[in-house]
């Protein structure tokens, strides 16, 4: 009889060798179905390192898909860790992106830096707000987030279309003939433009750097203060939490909010780094709040690792569009994606259980809930 | 995060592990060296390239390119784009990969292809039903409202109860002028049919076009035409009985019986002269709007329902259009209320209709959508 | 009378709720078992994709090639919940993930749009589809007819599979059993209950319900094959099944009840009266959430609240 049993201690080992395994083990289940579906697996394997990282210009591409991802994934980091099931980052990513682009259509003509600084402010409050609701009725009526988040996504969704689509908002456009044309955004002012640096022809959004900064806060955060302390208490248990006399409510709205913000950052980095105004159909078509659920997994909640598995799977994201085309179906860029995804998940076991092969019956005792993390 | 540290490199080493093994000896330059011969060319698509409507009628048109200048040309193509930052992304690889000539078929993408075309002076871009020009971007699109036109006078040759239902996507210019030609059409052949117009706000939605048509049949509609992009409209017709108009390609298949006709596009043609031009070198930037008289577009061949009689005045208008000698949106116009739009000896141009936001009289519907 | 308002939303609420109940059942059936599969969209994707394909493929009579179409269908969602099934309950992995990638690995740009394309199966609509099964002068019979008698055999077997689930799940033992996995499981496996199988057997269970409602957009809705055409179908059903407090009767109510606030933007440009779409589009979502925090009382949360093991795995812990 095969038996799974928790490791008590994660061997330094382990966690060296099984990421790298389920990677190989990825391209190999990939290399069988790309050979199934006839289509050469080195070739395809090479363009798809090519366009993620490698060729001229790549690595650019990628950090645009990397960024929104590293916001919405340490939006799902931090609330996660707290075993807070925060799955809107999607809609607080909108939220962000409206009141990120209303703040930079309202300060037009003030100094650029002031005008980043508080569409930053705005994008945070927006998501924040958003995130607010399902923090306040789970930490006041006991409603899972998991659900109210979900729904939530979806109203965010139906009132970017409102705003742009179905209204004349001070979001839109209602000038001039592009826009008779075609709805859109108004454009936002150039000292609404966030700034980029370009490195070895690699050019490097403020959004991304800010990702970065936020990843390094929200570590101290949870390593350094007291605050993210009583967050993982809490997270284990509500309950000891509680005899412990922490503020327990509190703390879930506030995560909540946090984890809001970060994402509403990220919808404010879309206006300002990438758009330039609020764009319903680029922002609903591209999934970067769920995409973010799995970054935050895949980094098991490590908020360094989060922007480093975003850039991974930006690159794949990026890789995607190339690969695609009359010779390559788009189906099949969605399955390898998806098998890279499941060997990842899996391998994860391998780290924290134990698998024992014998032959006695076992038998049952209690078990315990998964411990956060 | 005792163990974190490690865990995060590893993954990203593993990766890069792969991605050696996977490039091996050769690097990213050694590739195209095989190919180098045939000039490459890309269409970038809204929708899937198979949906019976926009997006395949330009897939059409990129196989009749390739058929026309088999291996001299390597052409490829990316569906299912999403338009926003992803665009510039998915038009970055298509420029890595060598493509010298870029057709973008929806507006959402024109934004990604002004910046583009401004980093990549060495390719040609091409941006249909858009607004913007630059040197190496060009514009193009069709009098599509002439043949929809024409269409419409299929619908209203149809029509028993004088009520033809319109399924329609965004309340924008372009769709607003489609179904002024189309309920004109109509008129034309029914003096005083009703033209209704139900919303859908997608290009593309198989459930929302079905629910259009449904709403459009209980209110009255004995005969369908659409705007949208699917045959949604049309297998619903055909489970009525009711008489179908398609839009963009020949979807007769999907309603056998009660398929009229269509007004399609040909952009095989343009997509031809554009290629060999740039192939030549003599590709120079523009704006083309495409007719009836370049056979840009035309009508769908008909279905069985469709009487002699009906294609005589159809091929007798079409003839006047090909001629010049009449021109649907030439007044006197009066809109929905019955005010005079366009004066008597008035022809709309092409920048009126690129903003026209009022439909004609006979149309029942907002023009907002 | 029957182009009325109200029987015209309530008789359109029916068939576009009908694909919803089936993937809801579906999904309840897991979550019941504590297994939480956001994978939805994805396996009615690929049930629809399937069914399509078989019901091109079958040259039988109409309605063996529609009854082979679901039995592919089923199975076919099926085949994609065993991926999440050996990935959660044997690889323990965190199942908010493994639903998300099985979405991107068989959704809209997965593997339902690669089987569509390499089976080519966009050219051509449905040979055969779902119809309305009773004569048109039942159908025709004023307020029930549309509603009651103008539905197609899909939607007359959904009523069938919801009265057989709540039996099951109420009155049978092995029900009684899946709701003490989904409860406790680890009391249930005291109690000598496999959990592992019982959650197995619901997850791929509430696959094959999700491919019969993937099917049913492909097979009487929109009887064509179209990449995507499912449209965020299985996110509003596992919306749904949290609306219905986990009942499959509710679940029925709440599928309709969506079904036909997905048809009411349509029904009212008739009337000239067009409040935003958006608005009435938003609705089901905002009253999920309403009416999950009308039953977050404790003592609701005790008698309808989502089984107290959903999303987490069991591990059976040894001294």
């Amino acid at each position: 009889m095969i038996r799974i049993e928790r490791r008590l201690e994660q061997p330094r080992r382990l966690v060296v060798v099984v990421p790298v395994v389920s990677i190989v083990v990825a391209f190999l289940i990939a290399t069988i179905v790309l050979l199934a579906t006839s289509h050469p697996p080195l070739h395809t394997f090479r363009r798809l390192f090519d366009a993620a990282f490698l060729a001229n210009g790549a690595l650019t591409e990628t950090v645009v898909s990397a960024t929104p991802l590293a916001f919405t994934g340490l939006a799902a980091a931090v609330a996660f860790r707290m075993n807070l099931f925060n799955i809107g980052g999607e809609g607080q990513l909108y939220a962000g992106a409206i009141t990120g682009a209303a703040m930079g259509l309202l300060l037009a003509g003030a100094p650029s830096p002031v005008v980043i600084g508080l569409m930053m402010v705005a994008g945070a409050a927006g998501g924040a707000l958003l995130a607010a609701i399902p923090g306040v009725l789970r930490a006041f009526f006991s409603t899972n987030e998991i659900i109210t988040s979900l729904m939530l996504n979806y109203v965010l969704a139906l009132v970017i279309d409102y705003l742009i689509f179905d209204s004349h908002s001070y979001l839109r456009e209602t000038k001039g003939f592009e826009a008779s044309v075609f709805p859109q955004g108004k454009k936002l002012p150039p000292e609404a433009t966030w700034s980029s640096w370009t490195i070895h022809g690699l050019a490097l959004p403020l959004g991304f750097l800010v990702a970065i900064g936020l990843a390094a806060a929200v570590w101290g955060l949870y390593a350094r203060t007291r605050f993210g302390f009583e967050v993982q208490v809490i997270g284990d248990s509500v309950r000891a939490g509680r005899y412990a006399g922490m503020r327990t409510r509190r703390k879930i709205l506030a995560v909540m909010c946090l984890s809001g913000a970060i994402a509403g950052l990220g919808g404010a980095s879309q206006d300002g780094d990438f758009r330039h105004q609020l764009d319903p159909r680029g922002l609903t078509q591209a999934n970067y709040g769920y995409t973010g659920i799995v970054v935050a997994a895949l980094a098991r909640y490590n908020p360094f690792a989060v922007v480093l598995v975003a850039f991974m799977l930006g690159g794949l994201q990026n890789a995607g569009y190339t690969l695609q085309g009359a010779d390559f179906p788009a189906g099949l860029v969605g399955v390898l994606q998806g098998l890279i995804l499941f060997s990842v998940l899996g391998g994860e076991l391998l780290i924290r259980y134990r698998i024992r092969f014998d032959r006695r019956p076992a038998k049952a005792e209690a078990a315990a809930p998964e411990p956060a993390s | 995060m005792k163990r974190g540290k490690l865990a995060l490199v590893l993954p990203l080493l593993a990766f890069a592990g792969v991605a050696v093994l996977a490039l091996g000896p050769a690097t990213g330059a050694a590739r195209s060296h095989k190919q180098a011969a045939a000039f490459k060319a890309a269409w970038i698509y809204v929708g899937p390239h198979n949906d019976h409507g926009w997006s395949q009628a330009h897939d059409q048109g990129r196989l009749y390119v390739q058929s026309a200048l088999g291996s001299k040309v390597e052409t490829t193509f990316k569906e299912n784009v999403p338009e926003g930052p992803q665009t510039c992304q998915v038009i970055e690889s298509l420029v890595r990969d060598g493509n010298k000539i870029i057709f973008s078929t929806s507006f959402g993408f024109q934004d990604c292809m002004v910046s583009e075309a401004k980093k990549h002076s060495d390719v040609f871009f091409e941006q249909a039903t858009g607004t913007a020009q630059s040197t190496n971007l060009a514009e193009y699109f069709g009098r599509a409202e002439d043949a929809i036109y024409l269409s419409g006078m299929a619908a209203g040759a149809a029509t028993k109860k004088g009520v033809i239902g319109y399924v329609v996507p965004f309340a924008i210019p372009e769709v607003i002028r489609h179904a002024n030609a189309f309920a004109l059409g109509a008129r034309a052949m029914h003096p005083g049919a009703k033209v209704r117009l139900i919303w859908t706000n997608s290009w593309l939605d198989l459930g929302k076009e079905k629910k259009a048509a449904q709403s459009l049949v209980s209110a009255g509609s004995d005969v369908l035409g659409q705007n949208v992009d699917s045959p949604a409209t049309g297998q619903y017709a055909e489970s009525k009985g009711i008489p179908w108009v398609g839009y963009d390609s020949d979807a007769h298949t999907f309603a056998p019986k009660q398929w009229l006709t269509a007004a399609v596009y040909h952009w095989g043609p343009y997509y031809l002269r554009r290629v060999k031009a740039a192939v030549s070198g003599t590709w120079k930037t523009g704006f083309y709007y495409g007719s009836l008289n370049d056979n840009f577009v035309g009508l769908a061949p008909y279905g069985p329902k469709v009487t002699a009689k009906t294609k005589k005045a159809i091929a007798a208008k079409k003839a006047a259009l090909l001629s010049h000698k009449f021109y649907e949106f030439a007044g006197p116009l009066y809109d929905q209320k019955g005010k005079l739009r366009v004066k008597k000896g008035q022809h709309l141009t092409v920048t009126q209709l690129y903003t026209m936001d009022w439909l004609v009289r006979g149309v029942i519907g907002s023009a907002k959508g | 009378m029957n182009n009325s308002l109200l029987v015209v939303v309530l008789a359109q609420g029916v068939v576009y709720g009908t694909p919803l109940l089936y993937a809801a059942l579906g999904e309840l059936l897991a979550e019941r078992s504590g297994v939480l599969n956001l994978g939805v969209e994805g396996m009615m994707l690929v049930g629809a994709v399937m069914g399509f394909w078989a019901v091109q493929r079958f040259h039988v009579s109409s309605p063996l090639a529609l009854i082979g179409a679901l039995a592919v269908a089923a199975l076919a969602g099926a085949t994609m919940a065993a991926i999440h099934a050996f990935l959660v309950i044997t690889l323990r992995a965190n199942q908010i993930v493994s639903g998300l990638a099985l979405t991107i690995f068989a959704g809209v740009a997965g593997l339902s749009s690669y089987l569509g394309n390499d089976l080519n199966l966009a050219k051509s609509p449905a040979r055969h589809q779902f119809q309305a099964i009773f004569p048109k002068s039942l159908q025709d019979v004023g307020v029930v007819g549309p509603i009651l008698f103008g539905q197609s055999a899909l939607v007359y077997a959904s009523w069938a599979c919801v009265v057989l689930v709540a039996l099951y799940l109420t009155r049978t033992r092995a029900g009684l059993n899946v709701r003490a996995v989904g409860e406790s499981p680890a009391a249930a496996d005291a109690m000598g209950i496999n959990v592992a199988r019982y959650r197995y057997a619901h997850t791929l269970l509430g696959g094959a319900f999700a491919g019969i409602g993937g099917a049913t957009f492909s097979l009487s809705i929109t009887p064509q094959w179209l990449a995507g055409l499912t449209q965020g179908a299985g996110w509003i059903a596992i919306a749904l099944v949290i609306f219905a407090f986990w009942r499959p009767t509710l679940c029925l109510v709440g599928a309709y009840f969506f079904g036909a606030f997905t048809y009411l933007p349509f029904a009212l440009q008739k009337y000239h009266w067009a409040p935003p779409p958006e608005l009435s589009q938003s609705l089901p979502y905002v009253m999920t959430v309403v009416a999950l925090v009308l039953v977050s009382s404790r003592a609701a949360r005790l008698r309808f609240g989502a089984p107290a093991a959903l999303g987490l795995p069991y591990v059976r812990e040894e001294n």
